[in-house]
């Protein structure tokens, strides 16, 4: 347990030791003030002209798309090409603790992220501004969507880059499927019948759109938690696998 | 835990797909040794390390450390070894500080003893001055010091040291091995290299592995003994003589290999004015009377005679042979590229020191960086690489 949170600790540091996280929270940023004060997306927040964040919450898993595979690329793939994962594993500590430290450090990353467009609803309805009264529940609910999403998207990021020595290909790899699981769910909406039933299933768009309007579905939060496990069981596979290989 | 032997290890196997990387290596390892492992690149060396420490599965074979299988329980074989890889993988974005306490920590020290080991591995690797920088920026000496320190943090039992001495300069070299010795007085060490200067100033003992089997294992003078040769070095010069013309090349080596108890003669590069060559005979005559006596009839100007008792060098590459030329299919970090080992024999002609610096080394930045820390070290640097030099030239 120690070891777990030694290792946890020390990633997350290192994103702070090095203008990644910088890079990433600043991007974060300005991509988010761009949607939610412009009318980009459609959904403007003066446009819309209600009391809502629902245009937040739309835009903030495509943000992550983005950035969850910059913070996650290294994880892995950086340790194996550079050697450190030799350091690393012998000392005495279990593989599981290692990739579960490693997923732990991202996440931290990703939700000081998360935590941080906080500030928006903070600062549109409590203080310094009080734009209207808000409904605080879909705002909960959507924060746990988005939760549950950023866990499942760096375990995901985590298992790519446990596959490669290479950053750049595990950048763009969990990239390419991190977007391609939420296009499905445009692909659901323009679709009828059973394969849109389908798509909607296995989209994550899909799945999210109900934790932004406020319902929060156990079978969304069971779909999110098992591509988690999922992934963090075959990052601890492919961990394993150098001793036999 | 009271048994004698702190590593064993029972005819390990391994193999990378087709390639049999190690054919069953067993040796054993006992309390308060200091044991060399060597062998030429890509014989095994480091994957026997890597299945001792835990971090590879042989494919046959059994290996306990301080009488812990370490298939039944890699941890408690983890926490008595202190290991430091090939090249010393660091985190390059830490400090040296922070590094050394994240180790401790792994290893739940708690931090009083930490500050306590840190002060006793500080002062034991020459640490001080680095503490607080940052890997990354650190010349590939300290780095290596960092890994050892690392590697020493919990007071281990046993060390297992990959090739700690690869890519240093002379000064960091001879300075590491001065930290082995100090720090093997009350541990058991186990260090790979393919230095055999290394082995003979640090190692009672040495194992010997070439194409992954164990080819020599015992005491340094029993395994130089075992060969029976002996090697002479004789030069003469080329342009005058006592009596007569100067000889030729081929004149001299044909006297000598007319020599009775000559068992090899050839010809060594030189850039002097002189021709060198190697004689090698049995360990029970001495040769050097016969080779003045020679010189003297021939009127051969003789300028230098040398006999090595210490062919621990030729041992190596007898007992090796054939190794380097096989290509094993290793990764290119391990390819059997290297002839590196030096010469026992040739320290001595290293003040020739205008030698070029051509050598292919992909090191060449690290010991700039070296060259910026660590300004006393600047002006054997080119010791250092005509040393090398020469030892090329030797080989031809």
């Amino acid at each position: 347990m120690n070891a777990l949170f030694t290792i946890a600790r020390r990633e997350f540091r290192s994103y702070w030791d090095s203008p990644l996280a910088y890079v990433v929270i600043c991007l974060g940023f300005l991509a988010l003030g761009v949607v939610f004060f412009t009318n980009v997306s459609g959904q403007g927040f003066w446009q819309v002209d209600r009391a809502t964040l629902q245009g937040l919450f739309e835009f903030a898993p495509i943000g992550m798309i983005v950035l969850v595979p910059v913070i996650t690329m290294r994880l892995m793939a950086e340790e194996r090409s550079s050697g450190t994962l030799e350091m690393l594993i012998t000392l005495p500590v279990r593989d599981s603790e290692v990739v579960l430290g490693k997923y732990l450090g991202a996440l931290g990353l990703v939700l000081v992220l998360v935590a941080s467009t906080l500030i928006y609803p903070i600062a549109m309805f409590k203080w310094p501004w009080n734009l209207g009264a808000i409904d605080l529940n879909p705002v909960f609910s959507a924060y746990l969507g988005l939760v549950l999403y950023c866990a499942a998207a760096v375990s995901l990021g985590l298992l790519i880059s446990s596959l490669t020595t290479s950053q750049s290909i595990a950048f763009f790899l969990t990239l390419l499927i991190l977007a391609a699981l939420w296009i499905l769910g445009v692909g659901a909406e323009h679709t009828k019948g059973t394969l849109s039933e389908v798509l909607a299933y296995a989209s994550t768009r899909s799945r999210l759109e109900g934790f932004t309007k406020g319902v929060i579905d156990t079978r969304d939060i069971v779909f999110f938690l098992s591509i988690t496990v999922l992934c963090l069981v075959f990052s601890f596979r492919a961990l394993e696998r150098r001793r036999w290989a | 835990m009271t048994t004698d032997v702190m590593i064993e290890a029972k005819s390990l196997g391994k193999r990378f797909g087709y390639l049999k990387a190690l054919d069953k290596v067993s040796f054993q390892v006992r309390r308060g040794e200091v044991v060399g492992f060597l062998g030429p690149n890509g014989a095994g060396k480091s994957t026997t390390m890597r299945i001792l420490t835990c971090f590879i599965a042989p494919t046959s074979g059994s290996a306990t450390v301080h009488g812990i299988d370490v298939f039944e329980d890699p941890l408690a074989v983890r926490e008595k070894i202190g290991y430091l890889p090939q090249r010393a993988p660091l985190y390059t974005d830490m400090t040296v500080w922070d590094y050394l306490e994240f180790t401790s920590r792994i290893r739940g020290i708690d931090a009083a003893s930490f500050t306590n080991r840190l002060k006793q591995v500080v002062e034991v690797c020459g640490l001080a001055q680095v503490l607080g920088k940052d890997i990354g920026t650190l010349s590939h000496g300290y780095r290596q010091r960092v890994g050892l320190g690392q590697a020493l943090i919990h007071d281990p039992p046993i060390l297992i040291l990959d090739e700690p001495t690869a890519d240093l300069d002379p000064n960091e070299k001879a300075e590491l091995l001065k930290y082995i010795k100090r720090i093997g007085k009350d541990r058991t060490i186990l260090l790979s290299t393919h230095n055999l200067h290394e082995v003979e100033e640090a190692c009672a003992r040495a194992i010997i592995v070439s194409k992954g089997r164990v080819v020599a294992d015992g005491v340094l003078d029993d395994i130089r003994a075992g060969q029976g040769q002996v090697r002479y070095t004789i030069t003469i010069d080329e342009q005058q003589a006592l009596r007569g013309s100067a000889p030729k090349a081929a004149q001299v080596l044909a006297a000598l290999k007319a020599l009775k108890e000559a068992r090899g003669v050839r010809e060594l590069p030189t850039d002097e004015r002189a021709h060198r060559f190697e004689v090698l005979s049995s360990d029970r005559v001495d040769l050097r009377a016969e080779l003045f006596k020679l010189a003297f009839e021939q009127g051969w100007l003789l300028l230098e005679l040398r006999r090595d008792a210490q062919s621990l060098d030729m041992v190596f590459r007898n007992l090796t042979k054939g190794d380097e030329a096989k290509d094993r299919g290793r990764k290119p970090e391990e390819e059997p590229v290297d002839d590196r080992e030096s010469d026992p024999g040739d320290d001595e002609s290293g003040d020739d020191a205008a030698a070029g610096d051509d050598e292919p080394d992909d090191d060449d930045d690290d010991d700039d960086d070296e060259s910026d820390d660590d300004e006393s070290d600047d002006d054997d640097d080119e010791d250092s690489e005509s040393d090398d030099d020469d030892d090329e030239k030797e080989r031809g």
